[in-house]
């Protein structure tokens, strides 16, 4: 959004959507096919040997490559791609196009956001068509795109969380790599003290998915449903141990709080003085955008533990694709999804864009590439990373409402951090807003 | 129907001139030419503006709500009454932006007409040089788009950017913290009075302009000074170029939107309810809850036009004269 959005503009949308809806209406097509029978709509459309062109939406580099590929394999359906943005923008645009009926047949969703376009009859019911691809994927990965026993999406990358750091600095520093939290904070201290510009880290209040890893890590689950009976947990104990700890770091001015890959965090970056990331296994492509001149100096670790000698870890990050309950064409929208997420040509396009697949297949692949160009010097790089992508805790479920959450916990975060009161506040409040929000849409929440 | 109702007055006018009578289907073609002509601005007026405004106002009765289907239901758009209404009066975030607008408005407003006002005086002078070089360095900053000034000045004000903080730090003091409060407000209000000065100055200046120039001459005549003469012919007479001014200072800043936006990225100061505006494109974009955004929006359009109003009444007296 890079307007400032002024009254004529939002009316200007608001006119844009008026008409689509009127669309909408008169061809009546909506809520009527929405999701439940797609095989019947599909064959429907497409007589044999005709050409049908199919619509997908996603962010990301490998999607042009992804398309160029599968447009070249299948001439009878040519797909056209679309980046809408990344992630959130390219969700809320699906869900107001959805409801206008002209979203795209296939788009990429983030897990997070994935209940809530089941919910918004965006995503449609893809268990018929795609069964015989369940065995490409692991089960944690798999977890995150069924819900009660139905398949919504199929996983195209993932993020099991890893923590990237600066080797060179650590060892001028003398610091040693930890290992569990409680070293973390050792390290933070000692960082602090042998360089007064440095932090080990930064604990940024927008992070809503980095915390949630660390909530999910420490033994937490943010959404449960059971029937159509919901539990929130983002005020359990085991997230308040996360809230707890990190605040006595930011009491201790052992991290630094500030927004992450801003003009600042990249200088401090560059100059060596913000030392790790705990973030994802995508995160060496992200500190090489920021500073390239880093190169060769940093490095990947495993997660730092609760407990000495676990290894389990969540992801943070990662999409799926979708095919849409607008889609006339569901049969073959899933074909093109479940091939670029599950072939190998699909695998090695994403790894050759530095994406860490989602497959069995691609990860087995990941192995025998070269490391991100951050970290030329770690050739164990993806050797660990599929040591770590085998220790993902497993059925991680996200909530119809992760977007009142996510903003809730930013701002109650926000708040906290500047007024100096407890974090665990910002949860019970992120909390309490989450529950309040699905109470008032008709969810059934425990509690 | 329509057409024998404007018939029926044309011929009248005709009797009544006492002109010769004339074939009415020439009347009525002519009296349908108007229609025909205002018949593109009617259209645009309706599509763009009042079909949104009436969707904006029935969508703020809807809410989307859970219906059974789905895994878990799914969300459809019910009929809701004043829930929407009801939870936007009620949000302390919706109302707390408010406040900061109000912060932000002391700030802006009065600085943004204060130095318009100024300058435009200074170009008025009759011994100031380089008038017309003057005129167009300080409207320049009107044509830099919002965005783009929020971001060069986001530059200046982030400490590893910063010029200020370099020279502060330079000189043995610390990076200034213009992105935290409390300094936030001033840095954002900065940003609108330095793209808004410029447009205000010219709106006052060709107002001064207007002022026949015997009033300055017999002024001077009389004796006054040039201050005397500014204080007391010039500024009552652009008094109406000032009420239009501060009416738009005012909407604009009911309509802050851009400038916290584009710095949000920047700081952890600003939040995604920091004002009104910011606010409602969360709860419709973001929260993908429309009917909320839009009941937050006709309560925004109808403050502002209350505001408006009240801003008038008050003015108008004082600024055009007892006929106000």
């Amino acid at each position: 959004m890079p307007t400032p959005l002024g009254r004529r503009q939002f009316l200007t949308g608001l006119s844009a959507l008026a008409a689509g809806s009127t669309l909408a209406a008169c061809s009546g097509q909506k809520s009527s096919t929405g999701g439940t029978s797609p095989s019947a709509s599909g064959s429907a459309a497409a007589a044999p040997g005709e050409k049908i062109t199919l619509n997908f939406w996603a962010w990301g580099t490998s999607q042009p490559g992804l398309v160029k590929a599968w447009n070249k394999a299948n001439p009878d359906i040519q797909v056209k791609h679309t980046d809408a943005g990344g992630g959130t923008d390219s969700s809320t645009k699906m869900l107001t196009a959805s409801r206008s009926g002209n979203a795209p047949d296939v788009g990429l969703v983030e897990y997070t956001t994935l209940p809530a376009m089941i919910v918004g009859e965006v995503a449609s019911d893809i268990t018929s068509h795609v069964q015989d691809i369940k065995s490409s994927f692991t089960e944690a990965t798999w977890g995150q795109t069924t819900f009660n026993g139905a398949i919504y999406g199929i996983p195209q990358d993932v993020g099991p969380m890893a923590m990237v750091y600066n080797e060179t600095r650590f060892k001028a520093l003398g610091i040693e790599l930890p290992t569990t939290w409680q070293d973390f904070a050792t390290a933070a201290e000692s960082v602090r003290k042998a360089d007064s510009k440095s932090y080990l880290t930064v604990f940024s209040p927008q992070e809503f998915g980095n915390f949630a890893g660390l909530a999910q890590q420490a033994g937490s689950s943010w959404w449960k449903v059971d029937g159509d009976t919901w539990t929130v947990g983002i005020a359990d104990e085991a997230s308040m141990k996360v809230a707890d700890f990190w605040q006595d770091l930011v009491e201790r001015d052992l991290v630094k709080v500030e927004a992450l890959l801003t003009p600042q965090y990249n200088k401090e970056l560059n100059a060596g003085q913000v030392l790790t990331w705990p973030s994802a296994l995508w995160a060496p492509g992200v500190i090489y955008g920021a500073a390239p001149g880093q190169a060769g100096k940093w490095a990947m670790a495993r997660f730092p533990q609760w407990t000495q000698g676990d290894a389990r870890v969540a992801y943070q990050g990662g999409s799926a694709a979708v095919v849409t309950t607008s889609s006339k064409q569901p049969e073959a929208a899933a074909k093109f999804a479940a091939w670029i997420n599950s072939s190998k040509q699909g695998a090695d396009i994403q790894l050759g864009t530095g994406q860490y697949p989602a497959s069995i297949l691609g990860q087995q692949a990941a192995v025998a590439s070269k490391p991100p160009v951050l970290m030329p010097q770690q050739e164990d790089f993806w050797k660990l990373a599929s040591e770590i992508a085998a220790e993902t805790i497993p059925s991680i479920s996200w909530g119809p409402n992760v977007n009142v959450a996510s903003s809730a916990f930013q701002d109650a975060m926000t708040k906290a951090l500047a007024k100096k009161t407890p974090l665990r506040d910002a949860l019970s409040a992120t909390q309490e807003a989450v529950v309040a929000d699905m109470r008032k849409t008709g969810f059934k929440v425990n509690g | 129907m329509t057409t024998s109702s404007h018939a029926a007055p044309a011929l009248t006018t005709t009797s009544g001139r006492g002109l010769p009578d004339r074939p009415p289907p020439r009347r009525r073609r002519r009296s349908w030419a108007p229609y025909a002509f205002v018949a593109p601005a009617v259209v645009l007026f309706v599509v763009f503006l009042l079909l949104p405004i009436g969707y904006a106002i029935y969508l703020s009765f809807q809410g989307l709500r859970l219906a059974p289907g789905g895994a878990f239901g799914r969300r459809v758009q019910v009929f809701v009454g004043l829930d929407n209404y009801k939870a936007a009066v009620t949000d302390p975030e919706f109302l707390a932006g408010f406040g900061r607008l109000a912060v932000y408005g002391l700030i802006a407003v009065p600085f943004t007409l204060g130095l318009a006002l100024l300058f435009a005086l200074l170009l008025d002078h009759p011994r100031t040089r380089a008038r017309r070089f003057s005129r167009t360095a300080i409207f320049i900053p009107y044509a830099v788009p919002g965005v783009v000034a929020s971001l060069l000045w986001g530059f200046m004000y982030l400490p590893s950017t910063s010029p200020f903080s370099w020279v502060s730090e330079a000189v043995g003091g610390g990076a200034i913290p213009f992105l935290d409060l409390p300094l936030l407000f001033p840095s954002i209000a900065n940003i609108a009075v330095w793209g808004g000065v410029g447009f205000n100055m010219i709106i006052i200046y060709t107002s001064l302009r207007g002022i026949p120039v015997e009033i300055h001459e017999s002024a001077r005549i009389d004796g006054a000074s040039e201050w005397q003469i500014a204080r007391r012919i010039k500024v009552p007479l652009v008094a109406p170029a000032l009420v239009l001014t501060g009416l738009f200072a005012l909407i604009g800043t009911l309509q802050v939107y851009g400038e916290p936006t584009t710095l949000r990225p920047m700081t952890d100061s600003i939040t995604q309810t920091w004002v009104p505006l910011m606010t409602i494109y969360r709860d419709a974009f973001t929260r993908d809850d429309l009917p909320l955004g839009s009941a937050s929006s006709v309560l925004l359009a109808l403050g502002t036009v209350v505001v408006s109003l009240l801003l008038l009444r008050i003015t108008q007296k004082r600024a055009f004269g007892e006929n106000g």
